[in-house]
């Protein structure tokens, strides 16, 4: 679209708000230098909005009416405990973890004992060697068009980097955990930068969560990269649960290397608006993607996720399979565009979205997308939306359960097979146990 | 005590009648079976009993020991005793066999003033009737029906059945798609529910489910009316003449 239109009021201040931070945001001169780059792509474009076929569904333009004051280092008195209780069902799991606060890494609250083999750490002290500037540059040439990740790059404050040797195999899983703090509304804007060796087995865990009192207004731009090598095996779970106004933006890239195992699994829960947006890439022959997740919003909460996968060599396999509850006006979008180069015969892939609607006025857009330019491969795709099943209601219910307790079973089934998908049982079971809090409180 | 009194029934929402005027009753210790027709509305009376909303009693009663149920909601008929084995079992993704078995065995329990059964009480209990129904525990640790043929939906659905500890069940066609060692097992996990305390119901097209649950009595229903009743030995005649005398009386 080469329409001009007027600049929003939030799209300005994103805009004008750089040059006001930009000396306090972390990194040397080519850092700055790629910051400014950025933010000039932002500036160019704006914000994405419904004639961007990719954003037909989330028009940012209209949902985000303000721009809200970068979060630059963190001042908030938050404590172990606070993140603990930010975590919800996940806090009871024990793992090492490393703790950003508003986009700041906070030592005092991580605990990384016990990694052999991993190194992590701050992306604000990595920002200061100008080789990191590479790093974000890099995964801006191909993809500078969105404004979403733009304003990462200009912006970004803070984040993990996690460097995982070859061979390596973590027993634990890895918590990455963002925590929204303190009585001030802001943007706070990290970048994870994870890199997988060589046949490593490794479990991450990305969480966006907001500790009890936070201020319900926010906004979260989110970014990871992941590299995974050869015959390495990943499963990288983001689990995002913050506060029903919050907008949260999140970008992952992904590249997989030859026979890689790359399993992830995206949990949205609670959230005003998000948007999940995945771009991975087969780079080696062999490897292996499962893109899956749950999503579930009541009121007005608007989630979306947004694939793309890119199957540019041969033999890779692609499983996709998400599943969404919708009450009250809420709006789920699925967007699946899976890509099969030319070379890339042999490919094997399957794509499913399907939404559970509680209320009459819930909404579920589904879009898969299959671009396939080889002649030898295999592909599907499904989407279904549908009410709670009056039949299996009836056969729970002449089986003795109550009406709302045979409807609260039948919708933990129907997000449980989503959430069976994450193999990490501690993981697994905590999700489980976030799901069904969140439905005890719909009913 | 089971008492139907001149049960009239349509679908909800439209205007043919399915049972026009049924008169039965089963008492406690008694096994009844009813046979007839294709269409003739047997599964309409069962899923009557149980407490369907699909359907809409427009006269009559159903009385069980002396009780109006038919203001009663599926779940608390199944409280007061009632249990329906479905023709057609549903599967339940993403539920296993266990929990379900657990949800409904404590959600009866509760409703019926008895404690709720602890895990270890619990186990004990699902092992030993699973055993008397050749069903593998291992079984019940998938979700509920899936995947299952058609003889374990029937084993699962009897196994249910035994969890509940009903007082009236009602047995929907469920000879269909078993062969003959399935039958047995099922038939045999049936015997065992026998009771001078509980009344039995067996809806079934075919007489063969008979020979190995032997009722007391034997009713026809066609055309939305119980047309002929007597021992066990009708459903033998039935077996040789059909059912064609009966489509007869309807025309």
């Amino acid at each position: 679209m080469n329409v001009a239109v007027m600049k929003t009021k939030a799209e300005t201040a994103l805009t004008e708000n750089f040059s006001g931070v930009a000396d306090a945001l972390p990194g040397g001169a080519d850092v700055r230098a790629a910051r400014t780059k950025a933010i000039g792509r932002f500036a160019a474009n704006g914000l994405p909005h419904r004639r961007i076929e990719e954003w037909k569904y989330t028009d940012l333009r209209g949902l985000m009416k303000d721009a809200l004051p970068v979060a630059v280092g963190d001042q908030t008195k938050t404590t172990i405990a606070d993140v603990i209780v930010a975590m919800g069902a996940l806090g009871r799991i024990e793992a090492p973890r490393f703790v950003l606060v508003n986009g700041a890494y906070r030592k005092e609250l991580s605990n990384l004992d016990g990694l052999a083999g991993v190194t992590v750490s701050p992306l604000a002290d990595t920002l200061k060697d100008d080789a990191a500037a590479k790093g974000l540059a890099i995964a801006e040439e191909d993809r500078g068009s969105d404004a979403v990740l733009a304003l990462n790059s200009a912006y970004v404050t803070d984040g993990a980097v996690v460097d995982i040797a070859a061979g390596t195999k973590l027993e634990q899983p890895l918590l990455v955990v963002h925590v929204r703090a303190g009585t001030t509304a802001q943007l706070a804007v990290s970048r994870n930068q994870i890199r997988v060796g060589d046949g490593a087995e490794v479990s991450i865990v990305e969480m966006y969560v907001a500790v009890p009192g936070a201020v319900a207004d926010g906004q979260t731009n989110a970014a990871s990269e992941v590299q995974v090598g050869a015959q390495a095996s990943v499963a990288h779970i983001k689990v995002t649960t913050d506060l029903g106004s919050v907008t949260h933006l999140a970008t992952c890239l992904v590249e997989m290397g030859a026979d890689a195992n790359y399993r992830a699994f995206q949990y949205t829960a609670g959230v005003g608006v998000a948007r999940n947006q995945i771009r991975a890439t087969f780079k080696g022959e062999g490897a292996k993607l499962d893109i899956s997740g749950a999503f579930l919003a009541r009121k007005s909460e608007h989630i979306d996720t947004t694939l793309f996968v890119d199957h540019a060599v041969p033999h890779g396999e692609s499983r996709e399979l998400f599943k969404g509850v919708l009450d009250d006006e809420a709006r789920g979008i699925f967007q699946g565009k899976v890509i099969v180069r030319r070379d890339a015969q042999k490919t094997d892939g399957k794509q499913m979205a399907q939404a559970l609607m509680l209320s009459e006025t819930a909404e579920f857009d589904s879009k898969p997308e299959l671009e396939i330019y080889a002649d030898d491969v295999v592909c599907g795709h499904g989407s279904t939306s549908a009410a709670i099943d009056e039949d299996l209601l009836f056969y729970l219910r002449a089986r003795g359960i109550p009406k709302e307790q045979a409807r609260a079973l039948l919708i933990h089934s129907f997000i449980g097979e989503a959430i069976d998908k994450v193999d990490n049982e501690a993981v697994r079971e905590a999700l489980m146990s976030e799901a069904d809090a969140w439905l005890a409180a719909s009913v | 005590m089971l008492e139907i009194k001149n049960l009239h029934v349509k679908i909800a929402d439209e205007g043919a009648e399915i049972l026009k005027g049924i008169d039965l009753v089963i008492p406690k210790g008694e096994v009844h079976a009813i046979m007839g027709p294709n269409g003739s509305g047997k599964s309409t009376l069962a899923y009557v009993l149980a407490g369907r909303e699909d359907y809409e009693v427009t006269d009559g009663d159903i009385l069980w020991n002396g009780e109006s149920i038919l203001e009663m909601e599926p779940d608390e008929r199944a409280a007061k005793g009632v249990f329906l084995a479905f023709q057609y079992p549903m599967e339940i993704p993403g539920v296993a066999g266990l929990t379900f078995l657990r949800t409904a065995a404590n959600a009866v329990r509760k409703k019926r003033g008895q404690d709720e059964l602890t895990t270890p009480a619990f186990m004990k209990l699902v092992k030993e009737k699973a055993a008397s129904l050749n069903i593998d525990v291992d079984m019940l640790k998938r979700p509920v029906n899936v995947g299952f043929s058609g003889g374990e939906k029937k084993r699962s659905e009897i196994l249910q059945m035994a969890m509940l500890e009903p007082s009236l069940c009602v047995l929907d066609e469920t000879d269909s798609g078993l062969d003959i060692d399935a039958l047995r097992i099922v038939a045999d996990g049936v015997n065992a529910l026998r009771g001078p305390d509980r009344a039995m119901l067996v809806i079934t097209h075919y007489q063969r489910l008979l020979n190995h649950i032997v009722p007391d009595k034997v009713h026809v229903l066609a055309y939305g009316k119980i047309r002929k009743s007597g021992g066990k030995e009708l459903a033998l005649e039935l077996e040789k003449s059909g059912y064609a005398e009966f489509q007869k009386d309807a025309a």
